[in-house]
């Protein structure tokens, strides 16, 4: 990278802000503030600035709705707000996706609106974080703050997961650089281990690569149980690795005062899915009889355990949360947005800060072509070429406040820092207005609920 | 300058006796996921600039495999896989050595080729997936003509097509 | 609106009404002498009325809620309820939804909850779930027993400045009081490790349990705080504990009281889970005796019980070490939260069984503390929600303590394990709570142990907060008809809040929000001020938030009752 200039032009500072990217929810950025744009970012990773720092080439700046032709045209806010809710209201199956980045506020008046149309809520856990928590139903869930890590781990393990590329201040922050209570040197008195089967560029800042076979997860962490336990292997080479080495490994992760555990989408995404954490959360359990040791699941969005706390909190359920029979039904398999998709069940779909577009594999998009598709969003993306409403939002933690939920549980208020473009609307706006529409079109109050 | 410009990757690297083993096609093992360039261009909106083509349709090889194929940084080749195919850019791979696998960023192109199945556990799967890639002179669709040529949801002449998974015509054209 | 509930049997030990026919009126939400005649009449002829309950002890609201309903399906699965008209559906037996929460605790009678372990690093979490919980009202303690700050000002001996830390912590996060868990202990979790009675010294911060508490006890009185201090002390649920917890009660006789309404300067929690003779789980048997007499004989100290009540439940508490013993002891799945600075938690499933000996007899301790401690406003009523029991079993537990016969008939038909004779001796004990006694444990008690002139009684000036049981109290003979004692407290014919209807025949006819209560420290804003001098190299160092970030806002409290203490007042 070329070396770049510091910015000097600007008309002031806000400080404290919260980004809006990775779970890591970084809340010391400082944003550079120009004639009411944002012209530069102090201390974010280049996810952070990149993204706060936004593209406005494609910002959705005014509701559209696709014509006849194929075309999405500019319409005023009623007349795509009237449509959208005619669509939800008269639904049969309707899905609302996303969420992840949005704030809980939003959240609510979604929720509220689930309930009163009997839709699927569902988030990005759903193609990310969803075997996670099926294994954390199965096993366990052995977790703890980043401060913890930050002060005490002399270990920290990076599994599936290139946190260098998806969480780039992980590392810097929290877990292995920042020097704490009882790591007053930081970096040098831990030991960072990656186990993946890529030589990430996390693996390659790391003391310890252990590059087990693809699909070889399950195996592998098996096999570090089994030595945990005192048994004996059988094979030599186990995931590609010699068995001396696992035992090796093992040995030291016993002997560690404080051992974190990082858990990413490399684990969730290969053929044993949940299993895989099942024997990580395990794993860590049984670590435990020896030294400290807790892990965290390396969340992907800003806000992505929110949801799943926020659901948790309001319905019992983390996440595919089905109310079309009036009382909340999670199944995992059934209730979850990419079944619901290849299965062809929705007959309208809500997408909210979320690109399905981008992320969903083709077998489960291709339904998208067949309904319709009502997108709320900051940037026009893939999504957006699915869509037959658009309706442009605000940009949480930049041009609306909003709380959301650290990777590890720890809830920050997000702030206001500038004004949104001015024909844009808050998510929280949006989602109300279509609640509101809705009731009157169904004929019922605005209920007195636990506001 | 722009905040996503590529990584800085060497030549392929001339190994002994490439042309001994060179392939016309490939059979490797797809993983995608995020990587830094990707996810720094998905989120601040770039998406239908040539800079997310080349961020997230992008196929990242091992310089071996690459020799094999006869094919060097910012060539293209075809990848498919049992659910579909796809015309990406091949380059160098950082994470380099990982014979027989290959890197595609998540994004419309990985899209087109992963696994939906969830096993029931609500996840596709986006890794470890059996994939074929051979050189090719097309070049990688943009994002949006991707999305069109694929779902075809608003181009009504578009020939009918079925969906894979579940063997069902589906419905080309405008939504009602 | 006024209102006038007409002729009912009115229990309110506060204002010594004991089974009273009597009106009750109330105006614009306050109980008032008099209203006029075109006040709404609520028909109450021969039910029994009491003041709406107040919960001293229970668990429904924070991220170890949250870990509970996410980490447990199978226990949202249990209590679905579909939405009606007035109410949202309903999911959770153990670990309630929030809504759920609400309403069960309404249809109970119930108008106040103390959540008892707000962590102050997540506060803002506990605070939207109090948002999410309708009709009642939450007062939530704040968690300072294993704080860093804590820990070195108490080594240090700096009271005053562990006094100012805690006064103006209680502003930012919002809580009502200072909650205690395995002080110490939890720090040693942090290594894995835990502390073993009140002397053993955290590692690293070289300081004891003894230390800590005596430190938290005087700045609570220094401050005057409207609740004492709220121990969960060392050694929960260790065979042979009961020493240590006599000893906790003792360290603390010297303190003197400063608030007006309470009595006691020490508040011993769950006290069933700390009444434990013998050395292992073979010769394990009640303690309940020694900490009883200790009760009877010391009037600065008030216990609530923490009932056993034989269900499956999911145990969480801020006792890290505790549930990771637990997990090795049963094998269910182990949750566990850490938090930085601050405190630990942890989460297990436990199935509480009447064949199991160990179970039956903690079931036999709790019901002999309730029995053994003779002044009912020494002792309140709670499952430690849900620890011991979900809180939807209170009428359950009621039926057993106005019921010898009932106890009896648990005992002789082996719904309880047979040890519970050898090892307890609640056989023994024939004592049956009447309903003033019930009012006690149940309201008043705890009102007063959290100095809540606002609630907990019925008279004028108070919040009219009135539950009223569809039972005629000098009719029923509690003895033999546990079973309508059970469905009656269960069900409310009314249940009242700040003058609203919210159930009617035990179903919930109408919601309102919920208020969060606080204390609000004034008049030593210098000493903050020079103690956060102290505290913020600290806290940029070792925390992960921004101190800006770090506090609750007051969008998280949007319906606050402040408790404005005067410092020392």
């Amino acid at each position: 990278m070329a070396y770049e200039e510091p910015i000097t032009d600007y008309d002031h500072i806000v400080e404290n802000c919260t980004c809006a990217f990775c779970g890591c929810n970084c809340d010391d950025l400082t944003y550079l503030v120009k004639d009411g744009h944002v012209v530069g970012v102090r201390h974010a990773c280049r996810l952070g600035a990149s993204k706060v720092m936004e593209d406005m080439d494609q910002r959705l700046m005014v509701p559209m709705i696709r014509d006849d032709n194929g075309k999405l045209v500019e319409v005023d806010w009623d007349s795509a707000l009237d449509k959208a809710a005619e669509l939800i209201a008269g639904a049969v199956r309707p899905v609302f996706y996303g969420w992840s980045e949005t704030s809980i506020e939003t959240m609510k008046y979604g929720l509220e609106l689930g309930e009163l149309v009997g839709a699927v809520l569902d988030n990005q856990a759903t193609i990310c974080h969803g075997p996670s928590l099926q294994a954390v139903q199965n096993a366990g869930y052995p977790v703890m703050t980043l401060g913890e890590v930050k002060n005490r781990a002399d270990m920290v393990v990076y599994t599936g997961n290139n946190a260098m590329n998806s969480h780039p201040r992980h590392l810097g922050r929290y877990s292995t650089f920042p020097r704490g209570y009882f790591r007053k040197r930081g970096r040098f008195d831990r030991t960072v281990v990656t186990m993946d089967p890529r030589y990430t560029d996390t693996a390659k800042m790391s003391d310890i690569w252990v590059g087990f076979e693809q699909n070889g997860d399950y195996e592998f962490y098996n096999a570090m149980r089994a030595v945990l336990r005192g048994k004996k292997l059988k094979k030599d080479i186990i995931s590609g690795i010699p068995k001396e080495d696992i035992e090796e490994l093992v040995e030291s992760m016993k002997n560690v005062e404080f051992g974190a555990l990082f858990f990413g989408l490399g684990l969730t995404h290969t053929l044993s899915k949940q299993r895989n954490i099942d024997i990580a959360i395990s794993l860590i359990q049984d670590l435990n009889k020896f030294a400290k040791w807790n892990l965290i699941p390396m969340r992907g969005h800003f806000n992505v355990n929110g949801f799943n706390i926020f659901m948790a909190y309001e319905m019992g359920f983390p996440y595919g949360v089905d109310f079309s029979r009036g009382y909340p039904r999670y199944m995992n398999g059934e209730t979850n947005t990419i079944d619901l998709l290849t299965r062809e069940e929705p007959d309208v779909f809500m997408v909210i800060a979320a690109d399905p577009g981008a992320h969903f594999p083709g077998g489960a998009n291709r339904h998208l072509a067949n309904i319709p598709v009502i997108q709320i969003d900051i940037h026009w993306g893939p999504s957006t070429e699915l869509a037959d409403i658009v309706l442009p939002g605000s940009f949480i933690g930049v041009e609306a406040a909003g709380t959301s939920y650290r990777m590890d549980g720890v809830p920050i208020y997000m702030k206001k820092a500038i004004d949104k473009p001015e024909t844009c609307r808050d998510d929280e706006w949006i989602v109300n207005e279509l609640l509101k529409r809705v009731q009157k079109i169904k004929g019922v109050d605005a209920k007195m609920a636990s506001k | 300058m722009t905040y996503v410009d590529k990584p800085s990757v060497p030549n392929v690297v001339k190994f002994d006796e490439p042309m001994e083993t060179k392939r016309d096609k490939l059979e490797v093992m797809l993983n995608t996921g995020g990587d830094i360039y990707q996810g720094a261009c998905k989120k601040r909106g770039s998406t239908l600039k040539d800079e997310y083509r080349h961020a997230s349709g992008t196929a990242y090889m091992d310089p071996r495999d690459m020799a094999k194929l006869g094919v060097k940084n910012w060539d293209t080749a075809l990848v498919k896989t049992d659910w579909g195919e796809v015309v990406v850019f091949v380059a160098h791979s950082r994470d380099a050595p990982h014979e027989g696998q290959i890197f595609i960023c998540k994004g419309p192109w990985a899209n087109v080729i992963v696994s939906p199945e969830t096993y029931c556990c609500c996840d596709p799967t986006y890794k470890g997936i059996d994939a074929t890639i051979e050189r090719t002179d097309k070049d990688p669709l943009l994002m949006a003509d991707l999305m069109a040529e694929v779902y075809m949801k608003y181009d009504n002449d578009a020939e009918k097509s079925t969906n894979r998974l579940t063997d069902k015509r589906i419905n080309v054209g405008k939504t009602k | 609106m006024e209102y006038i509930l007409k002729n009912g049997i009115v229990y309110d030990p506060t204002n010594k009404i004991n089974g009273e026919k009597k009106d009750i009126c109330f105006k614009d939400g306050k109980i008032v002498d008099d209203v006029s005649s075109d006040a709404k009449v609520i028909d109450a002829t021969d039910k029994l009325v009491m003041a709406a309950g107040v919960d001293p002890h229970s668990h429904i609201a924070g991220p170890k809620l949250v870990v509970g309903r996410l980490y447990r399906p199978e226990d949202s699965r249990r209590g679905i309820v579909p939405k009606t008209d007035v109410t949202r559906a309903e999911t959770g037996f153990s670990v309630p939804s929030c809504p759920a929460t609400g309403y069960r605790y309404s249809r109970m009678g119930y108008g106040t909850v103390v959540e008892a372990a707000m962590p102050p690093l997540e506060a803002k979490h506990t605070h939207e779930e109090i948002m999410a919980i309708p009709n009642i009202d939450v007062a939530p303690l704040a968690l300072f027993g294993n704080n860093w700050f804590t820990l070195e000002y108490a080594r240090d001996g700096k009271i005053d400045d562990l006094t100012a830390f805690v006064a103006h912590w209680l502003k930012l996060v919002k809580g009502y009081g200072i909650k205690i868990v395995n002080p110490c202990g939890g720090e040693a979790w942090g290594w894995g490790m835990n502390v073993h009675g009140v002397d053993d010294p955290a590692p690293y911060w070289n300081v004891t349990s003894r230390e800590v508490v005596r430190a938290l006890s005087q700045v609570n009185e220094n401050l005057g705080l409207p609740h004492s201090i709220h121990l969960h002390p060392n050694d929960l649920g260790h065979p042979g504990n009961f020493e240590t917890t006599v000893e906790s009660m003792k360290m603390v006789d010297d303190i003197a009281k400063n608030a007006p309404l309470r009595n006691q300067t020490i508040h011993m929690t769950h006290i069933q889970y700390h009444s434990y003779a013998g050395t292992n789980w073979r010769d394990f048997e009640s303690g309940a005796e020694d900490v009883a007499k200790y009760i009877n004989n010391n009037d600065y100290v008030t216990c609530d019980v923490g009932q056993i009540t034989l269900d499956e439940t999911t145990t969480m508490t801020a006792d890290g070490p505790m549930e990771y013993d637990l997990h090795q002891l049963n094998g269910l799945k182990w949750a566990n939260k850490d938090i930085e600075l601050e405190t630990t938690s942890g989460i297990v499933p436990f199935i509480y069984s009447g064949r199991n000996s160990v179970h039956s007899v903690q079931w036999a301790i709790g019901l002999e503390m309730f029995l053994m401690v003779d002044d009912p406003w020494k002792i309140m009523l709670t499952t430690d929600s849900p620890n011991a029991g979900p809180f939807i079993r209170y009428p359950r537990v009621i039926s057993w303590l106005m019921s010898n016969k009932r106890r009896m008939e648990m005992i002789e038909n082996e719904e309880v394990h047979k040890a519970v004779q050898r090892k307890s001796s609640i056989a023994t004990l024939d004592r049956e709570y009447d309903f003033n006694e019930i009012a006690t444990i149940s309201r008043a008690a705890p009102a007063k142990a959290y100095g809540f002139d606002d609630r907990g009684h019925l008279g004028v000036g108070a919040r009219a907060d009135i539950a009223v049981y569809d039972i005629n109290p000098n009719d029923i003979d509690p003895s033999n008809e546990y079973e309508t004692i059970e469905k009656a407290f269960g069900n409310a014919a009314f249940t009242i809040k700040d003058g609203q209807i919210l159930v009617q025949d035990g179903e919930v006819v109408s919601v309102k929000s919920s208020k969060t209560l606080w204390s609000n420290v004034v008049g030593m804003e210098q000493k903050e001020k020079d103690v956060m001098k102290k505290v913020m190299p600290v806290f940029n160092k070792y925390y992960t938030v921004k101190f800006e970030n770090y506090k609750v806002h007051d969008h998280f409290v949007p319906n606050p009752i402040e408790f404005t203490v005067q410092a020392g007042k």
